[in-house]
C-alpha cells in the first residue's frame, strides 16, 4: 500500500501539474480540495481519467468523486480494491 | 495613448524599452521570468504557454505602470491579438485524443483550447470586471489593431486597455508585443 | 443608429431564417442521441448537419471539395444574407467580422490530410471567405469562447460608429468534431438526453452545428420596423476560467449596463445562454435577480439546436428578432420544472408579447459574459 500511495502522489503531481511539489510534501491524510491542496473542479476531472488511464477504473458519476478523492490515503484503498490494471 | 510597454520573444524581455536581464530561452525563460518577478501564483504551472505568456508579460507591464494592484475594477479592458489563436493548447489536447487504443481526453488541456482563456486568466488575478476580448488576424497589423482598440474605448466604462499581440505557435516559440493604453 | 439589413440562418432546422423559424415555433428540434459516432466511445446528443445536403447546395455557389465543411457553411451562410441586398461585398466599405471559436480544429487530426494545415488558422478560414466575395479588408475573427456571437455584433457596431465601414456581415459558426465532442465530454458537462434549461432535473448540455449571419448598416434617421442594436457590453467575473461566479458578476454587470436608460417595461424578454448545466442557469438566474429583472419573461433555445458555440449568439438573437416581429416569446424547449435558487418568468410554450425590444444574454468560459440590447425603431 505505501509504494501505491508513494506511485499515487507521483502521478498526482504529474497530471495536476504540482510543479514545486513532491511527493514528500504531500501528507496522504491531508484533504485533497478545500484546504490541503486546494485543487478545483478541474483537477477533480483530471483525477477521474486518472484512475482510468492508469488503474483501468471508470467513474461512471463525477459525483463519487468527493468520496474517493478526499485524501491520498482514501483514494489508494479504493484504487487497491477496484483497479483493473 | 500609449503608456508602458513589454516584448518579449524566446530569447528576448523588454519593459518600457529596457532590457531586463535573464539566463533561459524559450519555455524555461517564462518559467524563469515567473520566479523571479512573481513566484506567488502556483496556478502558474496549470497554464499553457499562451497563457504563460499572457500572465507573465502582463505582471510585467503591472508592476511598471505602479499602481495598486489586486483592487477590483470594472474599467480596464484586457483585449488581444493574434495569428494562431490556441493552437499549442489545441496540440496539447490533440495528443489525449489522437490514438484510439491510448484515449484519455484531458480536461486540463481541453480547458485551455480557446485564445480568450488568457484574458480570463489576467481578469482573475488582477480582480478585473470590465471587458475581455480576444481576435485572431492573420497577420500583426498595427493599424487594424489600434482601430479595434480606439473602437474598444466606445464602452463609457472603459478608461484603459490592457492589450496587444500575444502569439505562440508551440512550447519555445511565442511573442508578445503588448501596452497599456488610457482613453484621451 | 446601428441597423439590421438582412440575417440568414443555417442549421439542422433549415436554410433560411424564415424555415428555422416556423420549425421553432412549432416545436420542433434535430436533437439527437449519436452513439459511436467519429468513434467516440461515449453517446452524445446533437444537432448535427447533413452534410450531404449542404455539400449539394454548396456547389450551386461553385464551393467545391477546396473549401472545408466550415467553410461551406459560412460563405453559404454570408451568401444568403447578402442575396436580397443590393450590397456589393467586394466593396471596400464592407467588412467581414467571423465568430468562431474552433474553426478548421478537425485538421489537427494526423489522418486529416485533404488540406494545408495553414487553414486551421481562423484568420486563413475567414479568408476563403472574403476571397470568395473578392473583399479586400482584412477580416476579424472574434474567437472569445461561447459569448463570440454577441462580441461580434458589438465589434460590428463599434466599426459602423466609427465610420470606417458601410456594412458590416458579421458571421458565426462552429461545426462539431471529435475534438470538441471529446473535450466535453470530458468535462462531464454534456447531457445524454435532450438537454433541459433551467429544469430541476438539468444534466449537462447538447452541442450543436449551425452557421448565422446579421448584416448591420448605420442609419441617421431609423424606421419603425427597422431592428436596432442598441447596446452592446461585455464583462468578466473575474473568478475562475471554466466554472461560472457563483454571484453572477460578469452577467450581472453586463445587464445592468446594457439597459442604460431604457425602462425594463419595454423589454419582452430575455434571452438566456441557458445551456442547461447545474452551475451556468443557476449563475444565470442570480444575475438576472442581482440586476432587478427577475419580473421579465425569460427563455432558452439550446432546446432546438444545442449549443452551437460560436454561432450562438448571432443566431439566437436573430430568432429573438423574429419572435418580437411576430408577438411571440418563443418557448424554453426541455424546461419543465424550475431548478434555480431565483424564481424566473419561464414557460414551456410559446406566449404573446406586444413589447419590441429584447436582451441576448451570454457566457463563455474564460469568465466573460455579454449582453445585447436590440428593439424595433419604433421604441426609440
Amino acid at each position: 500500500m505505501d509504494e501505491l500511495i508513494y506511485t499515487l502522489k507521483q502521478q498526482i503531481i504529474e497530471a495536476l501539474n504540482l510543479e514545486d511539489m513532491t511527493p514528500e510534501d504531500i501528507d496522504e491524510n491531508a484533504a485533497l480540495f478545500g484546504e490541503g491542496l486546494g485543487l478545483d473542479s478541474i483537477d477533480a476531472l483530471e483525477l477521474i481519467v486518472l484512475m482510468e488511464k492508469n488503474y483501468g477504473i471508470k467513474l461512471q458519476d463525477p459525483n463519487q468523486g468527493k468520496e474517493i478523492f478526499k485524501s491520498v490515503a482514501v483514494m489508494a484503498d479504493f484504487i487497491s480494491k477496484n483497479r483493473t490494471k | 495613448m500609449m503608456q508602458h510597454t513589454v516584448h518579449i520573444t524566446p530569447e528576448s524581455v523588454v519593459v518600457d524599452g529596457k532590457v531586463l536581464n535573464h539566463q533561459e530561452k524559450g519555455a524555461a525563460l517564462l518559467t524563469e521570468l515567473y520566479r523571479k518577478h512573481i513566484g506567488d501564483y502556483p496556478k502558474f504551472f496549470k497554464m499553457d504557454t499562451l497563457c504563460r505568456l499572457g500572465f507573465v508579460a502582463s505582471e510585467l507591464l503591472l508592476q511598471v505602470e505602479g499602481a495598486e494592484r489586486f483592487v477590483p475594477r470594472e474599467d480596464r479592458a484586457v483585449v488581444f491579438f493574434n495569428r494562431n489563436a490556441s493552437l499549442q493548447a489545441d496540440t496539447t489536447y490533440q495528443a489525449t485524443i489522437q490514438d484510439p487504443e491510448n484515449f484519455y481526453p484531458s480536461p486540463a488541456a481541453f480547458v485551455y483550447t480557446l485564445p480568450n482563456i488568457v484574458t480570463g486568466e489576467i481578469a482573475i488575478r488582477n480582480k478585473y470586471y470590465g471587458e475581455t476580448l480576444f481576435l485572431v488576424i492573420e497577420n500583426n497589423d498595427p493599424d487594424i489593431i489600434s482601430r479595434q482598440l480606439e473602437n474598444t474605448f466606445q464602452d463609457p466604462q472603459t478608461q484603459s486597455i490592457l492589450g496587444g499581440w500575444l502569439d505562440c505557435t508551440d512550447e519555445n516559440h511565442f511573442e508578445a508585443q503588448i501596452f497599456l493604453i488610457f482613453k484621451s | 443608429m446601428i441597423v439590421k439589413v438582412s440575417d440568414n440562418m443555417i442549421s439542422p432546422l433549415g436554410m433560411s431564417t424564415a424555415e428555422n423559424y416556423a420549425a421553432v415555433k412549432a416545436g420542433r428540434s434535430e436533437l439527437k442521441r449519436h452513439d459511436g459516432l467519429w468513434n467516440l466511445p461515449e453517446p452524445f446528443t446533437a444537432s448535427l448537419m447533413h452534410r450531404e445536403a449542404i455539400n449539394e447546395m454548396a456547389t450551386q455557389y461553385h464551393l467545391d471539395e477546396a473549401y472545408t465543411f466550415f467553410e461551406k457553411m459560412i460563405i453559404l451562410s454570408a451568401a444568403k444574407a447578402l442575396e436580397p441586398t443590393d450590397i456589393d461585398p467586394s466593396s471596400e466599405k464592407v467588412l467581414f467580422i467571423l465568430s468562431t471559436t474552433k474553426g478548421n480544429v478537425f485538421l489537427l487530426d494526423k489522418h486529416e490530410t485533404g488540406f494545408p494545415q495553414e487553414r486551421v488558422r481562423l484568420g486563413m478560414a475567414a479568408k476563403q471567405m472574403t476571397d470568395y466575395f473578392h473583399n479586400p479588408n482584412t477580416p476579424i475573427v472574434v474567437s472569445n469562447a461561447c459569448i463570440s456571437g454577441v462580441c461580434a455584433q458589438i465589434q460590428a457596431m463599434r466599426e459602423l460608429e466609427s465610420g470606417h465601414f458601410d456594412y458590416v456581415v458579421t458571421v458565426g459558426a462552429d461545426v462539431q468534431s471529435v475534438f470538441i465532442v471529446s473535450g466535453f465530454q470530458s468535462f462531464k458537462a454534456l447531457s445524454v438526453e435532450p438537454c433541459k434549461p433551467f429544469d430541476a432535473n438539468r444534466c449537462g448540455l447538447n452541442l450543436g452545428d449551425a452557421a448565422a449571419t446579421i448584416i448591420y448598416t448605420r442609419k441617421d434617421q431609423v424606421e419603425d420596423t427597422d431592428w436596432v442594436a442598441i447596446r452592446g457590453v461585455i464583462r468578466n467575473d473575474a473568478n475562475h476560467i471554466s466554472g461560472p461566479s457563483r454571484t453572477g458578476e460578469g452577467s450581472y454587470r453586463a445587464l445592468r449596463a446594457v439597459l442604460g436608460d431604457m425602462s425594463p417595461d419595454k423589454i419582452a424578454f430575455i434571452n438566456t445562454h441557458g445551456t442547461a448545466t447545474l452551475y451556468n442557469d443557476e449563475m444565470e438566474s442570480v444575475a438576472i435577480e442581482r440586476a432587478g429583472l427577475s419580473n421579465i419573461p425569460v427563455n432558452g433555445l439550446k432546446g432546438y439546436y444545442g449549443h452551437t458555440m460560436g454561432a450562438a449568439g448571432i443566431l439566437e438573437t436573430i430568432l429573438s428578432m423574429q419572435a418580437v416581429d411576430d408577438h411571440t416569446i418563443l418557448a424554453t424547449k426541455g424546461f419543465e420544472t424550475l431548478g434555480v435558487t431565483h424564481p424566473l418568468v419561464l414557460s414551456n410554450q410559446n406566449q404573446k408579447t406586444d413589447k419590441r425590444a429584447f436582451i441576448k444574454l451570454l457566457s463563455g468560459f474564460g469568465g466573460c459574459n455579454a449582453a445585447l440590447l436590440m428593439a424595433k425603431g419604433g421604441e426609440l
